[in-house]
């Protein structure tokens, strides 16, 4: 097997890649067949970490199933549920059995999802877990003990996209001094504002991979400018929606719109389809993306 | 000072189903200026205790639940609490402990005991401190996130804010925009860029 999602991040191409559930339950056939729709389609597929704070099979498990399936996983892993201990312990594990890209972010708090009352942990956040990363790669732990083979993860982050948000931005920084080699960031759907922000990180050296959530109705556009971070959906783009025969069609014309807009401006597009990926083929084929 | 609630009164009944003979330590410091142990409240308490059947021996108001003496201290205060046959704390859960070193009897708190904080012209300040015991308070211009932030980040905000309001409590200002605006006041927007390292929880 060739992995080469690092390779292809310091390489001048376009880059997709995809957000991809675990299940809820042991039964993985399922959401492995579904996933098996972004073969030859996407560069990498990231693999969310109990995402919404909604529990799910681990990132690890999952990864590791998509693996054996021939895919290019990029396991996620938050601050949320595990101490230094637990993340250190993880992320040997998920390097032993050939995991090699990470994505690191702090992960949403547990009121938010279906274990309300957990205990959340966060020893470290996301910039200290970076830091923590690449002290596994020197081949020490955290607590400067020698390891017996260390690692060599191609480790990237999240960050919002709001150029306004000078404390977002001066975070995403320290995330990139700390030795973050990708970010992948919240979804775009003002194009304008995303520009912006691109100009805004212009000095950081560090290839930026946009995200993308298609609209799939006008209430979910509502929802997304009402609570979602940084998220701003023009009001061009409500009314398309509230227009549409058809609002699943008119959102992945817009989404492959943006894209068009987006291979102008970013390393690459982060699809997070929401649900089932049968879409997604047809939207990079709308966008004019060949398949890989 | 410790910010304190009063338990519901149906609750502290059913604490106290298989016990008679009540005698109430109220807390003339943190609880009393939160109305959760100070004099009128512990009259109010043993008011209620009776009027639900129940037999309140008597009450005593130290000057802190948290720093009791001795029993005989208490005692000096209201000899009733010989006749006692379990104790009511209308303190924080330090004070309930401090009186339990002293009284040996079944003792029961009457609060929940939510955080280290204050007030500031009026006004309650919750959370403002969780005692690490690792203070670096000093790196975000007086305002520690630590306690304030309910994911502690320590490097920045998180991605969950709208509109500078907290994930997690929608009504309540994340602390990293409070953080911004008190740096920029002080000129010291630098300190922003430092990248702190985890803090040391196992030397507490």
């Amino acid at each position: 097997m060739h992995f080469n999602f690092r390779e292809k991040l310091n390489s001048r191409k376009f880059l997709v890649t995809v957000e991809v559930s675990p299940p809820k339950g042991t039964r993985f056939s399922a959401p492995v067949e579904d996933v098996s729709q972004l073969k030859g389609v996407a560069d990498a597929l990231n693999v969310t970490d109990n995402q919404c704070s909604i529990m799910h099979m681990s990132s690890l498990a999952f990864s590791k199933l998509l693996l054996d399936q021939g895919h290019e996983p990029v396991m996620q892993l938050t601050c949320r549920d595990r101490n230094r201990i637990g993340l250190q312990s993880d992320l040997l594990g998920a390097y032993a059995l050939g995991i090699r890209n990470i994505c690191l972010m702090t992960g949403d708090y547990p009121t938010c999802g279906d274990h309300p009352g957990s205990k959340p942990v966060y020893d470290l956040d996301s910039v200290q877990l970076i830091e923590l990363v690449r002290k596994l790669d020197s081949g020490i732990d955290l607590a400067g003990k020698k390891l017996d083979g260390g690692t060599s993860f191609c480790a990237g982050a999240v960050s919002g996209i709001d150029p306004e948000n000078t404390m977002q931005l001066i975070k995403l920084e320290k995330k990139v001094r700390c030795g973050a080699e990708f970010i992948q960031t919240q979804a775009v759907y003002d194009v304008g504002m995303f520009e912006e922000f691109m100009e805004a990180v212009n000095h950081l050296e560090v290839p930026i991979i946009a995200g993308l959530i298609p609209l799939k109705s006008l209430v979910m556009a509502e929802y997304m400018n009402k609570n979602i971070s940084g998220i701003h959906v023009p009001e061009e783009t409500m009314l398309r929606m509230k227009d549409a025969v058809s609002p699943i069609e008119e959102g992945l014309s817009i989404a492959s719109e943006t894209i068009k807009e987006l291979i102008k401006l970013s390393r690459g597009i982060h699809i997070m389809p929401i649900g089932s990926h049968k879409n997604t083929p047809k939207l990079l084929s709308m966008a004019g993306i060949s398949e890989k | 000072m410790i910010i304190t609630s009063a338990k519901p009164f149906e609750e502290i009944l059913s604490l106290l189903k298989d016990e008679d003979d009540i005698f109430v330590v109220g807390c003339n410091v943190c609880a009393a200026k939160l109305k959760t142990g100070g004099e009128p409240e512990v009259l109010e308490m043993c008011r209620r205790l009776e009027e639900s059947g129940k037999h309140v021996v008597g009450w005593v108001l130290p000057t802190a639940a948290c720093s009791i003496r001795s029993f005989e201290s208490l005692a000096e205060k209201n000899e009733k609490i010989k006749d006692a046959r379990c104790i009511l704390v209308m303190g924080c859960g330090s004070g309930v402990s401090a009186v339990s070193t002293v009284v040996d009897l079944p003792i029961y708190g009457s609060n929940n005991t939510l955080s280290l904080g204050g007030t500031s012209g009026g006004e309650l300040l919750s959370n403002q401190c969780v005692m690490c015991g690792d203070c670096t308070i000093n790196e975000y211009g007086g305002l520690c996130p630590k306690s304030q932030c309910p994911k502690a980040l320590l490097n920045g905000p998180c991605g969950g804010a709208v509109d500078g309001m907290c994930e997690v409590n929608r009504e309540k200002d994340c602390v990293w925009d409070l953080i911004y605006e008190r740096l920029k006041k002080i000129d010291r927007l630098d300190l922003l860029y430092v990248i702190h390292a985890p803090k040391e929880h196992g030397f507490k």
